[in-house]
């Protein structure tokens, strides 16, 4: 009969001591974040290598699975793709030329940089956030290949989130359909400023909202693609986040909210590129 | 001790999985919590001291590897070990009833907490959507994954304290 007492007791001791070491770990978290970093960066090392090599097993194996077609097939596909070379460097040649063009005539009108003259790094997303509340990935690159907290991370298409946490081998990305992701954005033809927020309750129906728009001569209509702002202090200037789906004037008769759809990818997000510049280092320079 | 390890093991397996696996299966309408299913497990078969340390250990694998505030998940997971472990008098068999009952309860409240910590706070005040939205699917699929991982959960648990109490035993016959 004690000894069960003293069993009970034990249990409720222990948990005495271990909430006080959470609301420890919190209050430390808290007071000093710049301690917590290098843990998580260690921590890194236990789990990112496997979280890896499950991603490389499974892309193996898928290749494998195609592996399996017809040579018949493949040699059909071989003769089609050969032609198609032929069109196709005969078309890239008339490209080229435009590209010169293109770059003659961006000079003349000073077009701002777009983001192909960004330097970026591609890198895998390994892991998601284990929950269904956030919506975050971790991928394969980290301080080592000089990924900082902050950089933007695109994908195709179009501007997929930020990099908020970042350790030696890894970077933890807050995508832009994130309940906690807040953009500064802007019409891309009215430059007019919004604000873009994730939305939990609509990211089934693939949508984030965007509001406190001034738009008081209609400009903005479905289908106008909305960018992000030069006024951002963590998102470099003019990069696409998506396109008006639906649009409304508020109850205060100034601004106008609604929902845009994002022009990347989110349901199956392989790669990604993060852009290795930050906007505050740019502005610095300048 | 063995047996120990493998509940590491375990969590550590468990939550390599669902942050790669289970995040790419479109199927499931929301991911299980594989991490509370494994907390509870251990919780419900070991008792109190051992459910909350499982769950202390899975919330802080959250908490380092994913964001947020540390510590926060770490509190959450220990509670619901604690919670499971006080059950742990009524334990007879592999029957699945009372772990599913305790793995859906502690899943919402768990996910009730920080629908308040971080999104009633934030001004989103929906309940009932997030509730559909969110809670309600992951505390399904949790249990449908607690039907198929308890026993085998039980078992390698059951087996390891076969062996473990196999060792005590040659250990007094021999001292």
């Amino acid at each position: 009969m004690k000894k069960k007492l003293d069993l009970k007791d034990r249990g409720r001791h222990l948990l005495v001591i271990m909430v006080i070491v959470c609301i420890g770990l919190m209050l430390g978290a808290l007071t000093a974040p710049q301690m917590v970093a290098p843990v998580r960066s260690a921590a890194g090392y236990v789990v990112t290598p496997f979280q890896n090599g499950i991603n490389s097993v499974g892309s193996w194996l898928a290749k494998q699975l195609s592996g399996f077609r017809d040579v018949k097939k493949l040699n059909e596909e071989n003769e089609t793709l050969k032609k198609e070379i032929d069109e196709l460097s005969q078309k890239n040649n008339e490209l080229v030329q435009n590209q010169s063009e293109l770059a003659r005539l961006e000079e003349l009108y000073q077009i701002d940089k777009k983001y192909s003259s960004y330097p970026k790094l591609a890198a895998e997303v390994i892991s998601k956030e284990p929950g269904n509340w956030y919506n975050r990935f971790v991928v394969n690159r980290g301080t080592k290949d000089g990924i900082k907290v902050d950089m933007n991370v695109l994908g195709q298409g179009g501007l997929v989130g930020i990099v908020t946490n970042v350790g030696e081998n890894w970077a933890e990305v807050r995508a832009i359909i994130d309940d906690e992701s807040n953009i500064s954005a802007m019409a891309a033809n009215t430059s007019e400023p919004c604000v873009v927020t994730g939305n939990l309750l609509l990211m089934d129906s693939g949508k984030i909202d965007f509001g406190g728009l001034k738009d008081s001569d209609n400009q903005v209509t479905e289908g106008t693609s909305i960018v992000t702002s030069n006024i951002s202090d963590k998102y470099l200037t003019g990069l696409l986040i998506g396109y008006v789906s639906e649009i409304s004037l508020d109850s205060n008769n100034l601004t106008k909210s609604g929902t845009l759809i994002p022009a990347a990818n989110f349901r199956n997000l392989r790669e990604v590129l993060i852009i290795t510049e930050l906007k505050a280092t740019k502005e610095d320079e300048s | 001790m063995k047996r120990k390890l493998v509940i590491v093991l375990m969590a550590w397996l468990l939550f390599l999985l669902q942050s790669t696996v289970f995040g790419r299966m479109e199927f499931l309408a929301a991911k299980p919590n594989l991490m509370l299913i494994l907390t509870v497990a251990i919780g419900f078969m070991q008792g109190k001291s051992e459910g909350l340390l499982t769950g202390f250990l899975c919330g802080l694998m959250i908490d380092l590897f994913y964001g947020g505030l540390l510590g926060f998940n770490a509190l959450l997971y220990l509670l619901a070990g604690y919670f499971s472990g006080r059950f742990s008098q009524i334990y007879f068999d592999e029957d699945v009833k009372i772990p599913l009952i305790l793995t859906a309860l502690t899943d919402i409240a768990l996910n009730f907490v920080v629908y308040v910590a971080a999104f009633l706070l934030r001004g989103r005040v929906s309940f009932f959507g997030y509730f559909r939205g969110v809670i309600l699917p992951e505390a399904v699929s949790t249990m449908l994954f607690t039907i198929i991982l308890y026993r085998l959960f039980y078992k390698i648990n059951h087996s390891l304290l076969e062996k473990e109490k196999k060792g005590k035993q040659s250990l007094w016959i021999k001292g």
